[in-house]
């Protein structure tokens, strides 16, 4: 009889109070795009798209959970429901919002093309014959391939690894989103010093957080998440912490 | 992979003198068992037929993905060729120095083999290309053959020496007391016999070779998966593009299979006049 009290007591409660826990989403980033993400010494996943979207969560009432993803396959695993987002720099293309779902944009950047200094170029023609590198899958890629110019396009597994070839002079030139080339040209120990932008592309891509296409519910709520971190100003701080002026 | 050499056989070698398939090597078709039907022509057939089906059926995605394959096809082909010049004659050179009875010689092989066959063939690329590159830098093509010459140089070492141990000890003596020197002896008696055993393992290994060229796209060399993945980055067709993949390596690889088989039929001829 106590027993029967006592459940009967506890079940309301318990109920209650995982209702009440924010929901959590488990989130997908490769932290190898600094400074929008990357590790820390410590291995903590930081830069700009976790503190923005943990903004955002917060703000829609729920929490996040940073997973580390590799960039290849990144989409595969939103597709299969491993995880409720990717908050990765995502560009946001008229293809991937084929397969995808995305929020409202929420940074907007260019592609860069970073050389080793001493040398220059002003635009994908000057880099006719010449090794250009990138990251497999990302829109530096996509906009050098569409460039049409003739030359070789090699696609590492992530930018910092066709960095590396580019002071080793393998190749001659590297295209990536604008905040990452300015990280590696004016900020990264070891390769400021020796790289150099060589030019931004005109048109400007906007990265939006992906969900699965079917979860439109979940998109609305980061909708009004994104406007209330945008009303509230902490988006400008954010972008004065990650990213300077 | 290969631990039975330390239970005192050489690896790969079964206990009555028949070099074993090893582990994680394609199970060579045994040309007597079966007729028509038998593993491999059910493997060959349902690949072929499920690529065709699937890109007259579906030609877009299929056939598109087919399409923008052959330039990998070629890389692929290039660094396992190159890979297979390169491995043999080192696996030749490591077996023999395990063989040595000159004890520096021995030591030099046989830490080779044992330092190599330690890391992962994917380190041993990474290290490569991207670690070395502070002292020395090589093109990716370069890199992928020294990685993997170096990685299945020491794998075969160890097949060369099981086939020349398999060789019986008498061959040895007679040629010896025919008044055949050393190198005589090896050259002339011991090899072409230890040839019979040792090249269809070889041929498995060259195999497994071509399957392990897929390791090289993480130095964003175009072969054949890099070539995958770049397209299915660009489609987000994971499904449709790692079939096709997976599809040509099957055939590819059952086909290279038959031939080793066939070779090793050949090189049996007499043992099943018995």
């Amino acid at each position: 009889m106590l027993r029967r009290l006592l459940c009967a007591l506890l079940l309301p409660a318990l109920l209650c109070s995982s209702a009440m826990a924010a929901e959590k989403l488990v989130v997908a980033t490769n932290p190898e795009w600094p400074p929008m993400e990357f590790l820390d010494d410590n291995k903590n996943i930081i830069g700009y798209d976790v503190d923005m979207f943990k903004a955002v969560a917060a703000e829609a009432g729920m929490e996040a959970e940073f997973i580390m993803t590799a960039w290849d396959g990144i989409f595969a695993g939103v597709a299969a429901g491993n995880y409720d987002v990717v908050a990765s720099a995502v560009t946001i293309t008229p293809e991937r919002q084929k397969a995808f779902a995305f929020t409202v944009p929420y940074y907007d950047v260019q592609q860069i093309v970073v050389l080793r200094k001493g040398d220059s170029a002003s635009g994908f023609a000057d880099l006719k014959g010449k090794v250009l590198g990138g990251q497999i899958g990302t829109t530096g890629i996509f906009v050098a391939q569409k460039s049409g110019v003739d030359m070789t396009i090699r696609e590492y597994d992530n930018v910092g690894l066709a960095m590396q070839d580019l002071l080793n002079s393998r190749i001659d030139a590297v295209v990536c989103d604008s905040p990452v080339a300015l990280y590696y040209a004016n900020q990264k120990e070891g390769f400021a010093d020796q790289l150099t932008v060589a030019f931004r592309t005109e048109a400007t891509e906007s990265f939006g957080f992906v969900v699965r296409k079917d979860r439109k519910d979940l998109v609305e709520r980061l909708n009004k998440g994104i406007e209330a971190v945008r009303a509230k100003g902490i988006e400008a701080e954010l972008i004065r912490k990650w990213l300077g002026e | 992979m290969r631990e039975n050499e330390e239970n005192g056989l050489p690896a790969g070698m079964a206990p009555e003198g028949k070099i074993e398939v090893p582990a994680g090597g394609l199970v060579l078709p045994d040309s007597e068992k079966g007729g028509i039907v038998n593993a491999w022509s059910l493997s060959l057939v349902g690949a072929v037929v499920v690529l065709t089906v699937l890109c007259t059926v579906w030609p877009d995605p299929y056939l598109e993905i087919l399409r923008f394959l052959p330039g990998g096809l070629v890389v692929t082909f290039e660094v396992t060729i190159l890979s297979i010049v390169c491995a043999i004659p080192l696996g030749l050179i490591t077996g023999l120095g395990r063989l040595s009875h000159n004890r520096v010689i021995n030591l030099i092989a046989s830490t080779y083999v044992e330092v190599i066959r330690g890391i992962p063939l994917l380190v041993q690329i990474f290290y490569i290309y991207y670690a070395l590159a502070k002292f020395l830098q090589v093109s990716g093509l370069t890199s992928a053959v020294i990685a993997i010459s170096f990685c299945y140089g020491a794998y075969m070492g160890e097949v060369f020496r099981a086939g020349i141990m398999a060789v019986p000890k008498g061959q040895t003596e007679a040629s010896r007391s025919l008044g055949f020197n050393k190198v005589q002896t090896m050259l002339f008696v011991v090899l072409p016999q230890a040839l019979r055993t040792i090249i269809p393992p070889v041929g498995n290994e060259c195999i497994a070779m071509l399957k392990d060229t897929s390791l090289v796209s993480v130095m964003a060399m175009p072969d054949l998966m890099q070539f995958g993945r770049s397209f299915a980055a660009k489609s987000y067709l994971y499904f449709e593009t790692y079939t096709v993949i997976a599809l040509i390596y099957l055939i590819i690889t059952l086909l290279l299979s038959k031939a080793v088989s066939i070779l090793e039929s050949r090189l049996n001829y007499y043992d099943k006049r018995k």
